[in-house]
């Protein structure tokens, strides 16, 4: 970043740091507040909080791949299609972002219940007998997280799917390249930035879910977020609040290095 | 040593107050502070926030026209952050009765004004000096008519767990409190006696209710929601919300046998800054006529014991106070202090492969 480049982020910056970086860095001295790491080490040696963490890794890794592969086909197909199909194709990926994730939440439950519509169109076509368990478990919860966090994964695969240059796979398509060694050798690496940046969107979102799951997952799926919101809200634990929070900080931080050491190399090149 | 000598406006002040209760209404009306333009009420929201609107806050607009500002929801931990902060945007709040037992030891609420509040006609339990108590619920069974006719379905929670002679999907709310009560009912322990909770007995009675139970409900509209998509046909639940599903004919009905009963209090943040009209508002909230009209829309009845006397005929027999003797009180106090340990050893439990 050159001096003169910096000036105009400032206000941005003094806005991260006031709003952001302060809360956190207060929040971490409530951690400690006792003066030891108790609390970490309830967060870090008890089963329960660890097989819970263990969930929302699990969990938000699961939901960042069926975005990934959900969306990298959409994206893919609103950057190549005519601009009249894109623009449909925004309008699908952004609908759903202006309305509330509670009242998706409840469409779902309408959609995936025992009676709910599909059961009932599955049941009544003869395809099932007895209606598919999709609500009340981990599928509920995964195709509800997948809906809400679909277009955080498309956008940025449809931007850096613009991005290459067309006449690159026009060459190697009449050099008679394959279409599968189209993607792999050139698609791919040149949008791997793009996929890098949903997918992390995508991760990191996931882990602070906590509605989603509570109602899709009819509370057999337990998030790491649910025990945060539990502490504060109810328990009035602040300080372990702030240790689980901590936690999850770190725990995120080492997901995005490992992400950003296998994807960053090629998308500099 | 730091000995605080009385100011000549603290012995003026004090004179005051013996003046206030020799002629009470008259030095009353002079020390009435200034009418602010509005006063903020924190409540749950919802069908809630439009039956105390209907009751409780056009009237008070009318009488002292001062604003009612209304916000939602319910949370103890902003509660405390803005106590904490002395930024105290509540001038009353809804709040949920361990909470407000904890509240009152971390000295986070402001007294209820006897002078200003009249609770004569208050249980002696609902007396509290600095939880003014607004309302009774309790969590009891729901089921679908259609399925159980003729009084067929459960009526005690040794029968909920009777899978084989009430066979069908449950609901059970994703918490420790009642259902821990529950268990220890239906393992045989009297009503009047499950505290201190033995947790090893609860759990393990739990455990064989866990595989019928389809959803473990966190919002307090899911149980009839459930119960109207036939998803369940047995769920625990609020009386208001089944009250509503029934008021609109739904095909639900409710059992109160053995139900858990809990009281919704309000009370004023230490720090708010207009004390004096927030306890004119629990004034306001402790008129039974109000009281009546605000439970004939909810199902959530007034603790002034003669509020009673104004309900209709047709909605008395869906007011858990109806009930009482039916039915048993959740114990705030055993929660206040275990309630950390019992949602931690339920977290647990939850996460156990049934």
């Amino acid at each position: 970043m050159t001096a003169r480049g910096f000036w105009p982020a400032l206000p941005a910056l003094i806005l991260l740091l006031v709003f952001f970086l302060f809360p956190v860095v207060r929040m971490l001295g409530f951690s400690v507040e006792a003066g030891t790491l108790d609390w970490y080490a309830k967060a870090l040696g008890e089963g329960l909080y660890l097989r819970v963490f263990w969930n929302t890794f699990e969990i938000a890794l699961l939901v960042t791949l069926v975005c990934l592969l959900l969306g990298y086909p959409l994206g893919y197909l609103m950057a190549t299609t005519t601009p009249g199909w894109a623009t449909f194709g925004f309008i699908c990926v952004l609908l759903p972002l202006w309305t509330s994730v509670l009242v998706r939440t409840y469409a779902w439950m309408v959609l995936l219940g025992r009676n709910g519509v599909l059961n009932r169109t599955l049941m009544e076509s003869g395809l099932t007998t007895d209606p598919l368990p999709l609500l009340h478990n981990f599928t509920g919860v995964l195709i509800g997280m997948v809906h809400v966090l679909l277009p955080y994964m498309v956008l940025p695969i449809y931007g850096a799917v613009r991005r290459v240059d067309p006449a690159i796979p026009a060459a190697a398509a009449g050099l008679g390249a394959s279409s599968a060694r189209i993607f792999w050798r050139i698609y791919l690496p040149l949008t791997l930035n793009g996929i890098f940046a949903g997918s992390v969107l995508v991760f990191v979102l996931s882990l602070g879910f906590f509605i989603t799951p509570a109602l899709l997952g009819g509370g057999r799926v337990m998030m790491i977020a649910v025990l945060i919101e539990q502490q504060v809200r109810e328990t009035l634990n602040w300080p372990f609040a702030a240790a689980l929070s901590a936690v999850l900080l770190v725990f995120t931080f080492a997901v995005y290095a490992l992400a950003q050491r296998f994807t960053q190399p090629e998308a500099t090149r | 040593m730091d000995i605080k000598r009385p100011h000549r406006r603290h012995v003026l002040s004090l004179l005051g107050g013996a003046a206030a209760v020799g002629v009470s209404g008259r030095a009353f009306a002079q020390a009435e502070p200034p009418k602010p333009a509005q006063i903020v009420v924190n409540h749950s929201g919802g069908s809630m926030g439009t039956a105390m609107r209907k009751a409780f806050f056009n009237g008070f607009e009318k009488k002292y026209g001062i604003r009612v500002v209304e916000t939602s929801p319910v949370d103890f931990g902003k509660l405390r952050a803005m106590v904490d902060s002395g930024n105290v945007e509540w001038d009353l709040t809804e709040i949920g009765g361990q909470d407000a037992i904890r509240a009152s030891k971390m000295n986070l609420l402001d007294k209820v004004d006897p002078k200003v509040v009249d609770r004569s006609k208050y249980p002696p339990t609902a007396q509290n000096p600095n939880v003014f108590a607004s309302s009774v619920y309790t969590t009891i069974i729901g089921y679908r008519t259609d399925v159980f006719k003729g009084g067929t379905h459960p009526k005690s929670w040794a029968e909920w767990w009777d899978v084989k002679k009430f066979p069908g999907a449950r609901s059970m709310r994703n918490h420790p409190t009642d259902n821990l009560e529950f268990a220890l009912i239906a393992d045989g322990v009297p009503k009047d006696k499950v505290y201190p909770i033995d947790f090893d007995r609860a759990f393990k009675k739990l455990d064989q209710i866990k595989p019928h139970v389809t959803a473990w409900w966190s919002t307090g509209q899911q149980p009839a929601q459930l119960l109207l998509d036939k998803e369940v046909v047995l769920a625990t639940g609020w009386n208001g919300r089944f009250y509503d599903v029934i008021k609109k004919g739904g095909p639900i009905e409710i059992e109160w046998n053995e139900g858990a009963l809990k009281q919704g209090s309000f009370a004023i943040p230490r720090g708010a800054k207009n004390p004096y009209w927030a306890n004119k508002m629990l004034a306001e909230l402790a008129v039974p006529q109000q009281q009546a009209v605000y439970a004939s829309e909810l199902g959530y009845p007034g603790l002034n014991l003669e509020s009673l006397n104004f309900v209709d005929a047709k909605v008395k027999p869906y007011l858990p106070t109806a009930y009482l003797d039916k039915q048993f009180w959740i114990s705030d106090e055993w929660y206040a202090e275990n309630g950390a340990k019992a949602q931690e050893l339920w977290n647990a439990w939850m996460l156990k492969k049934a």
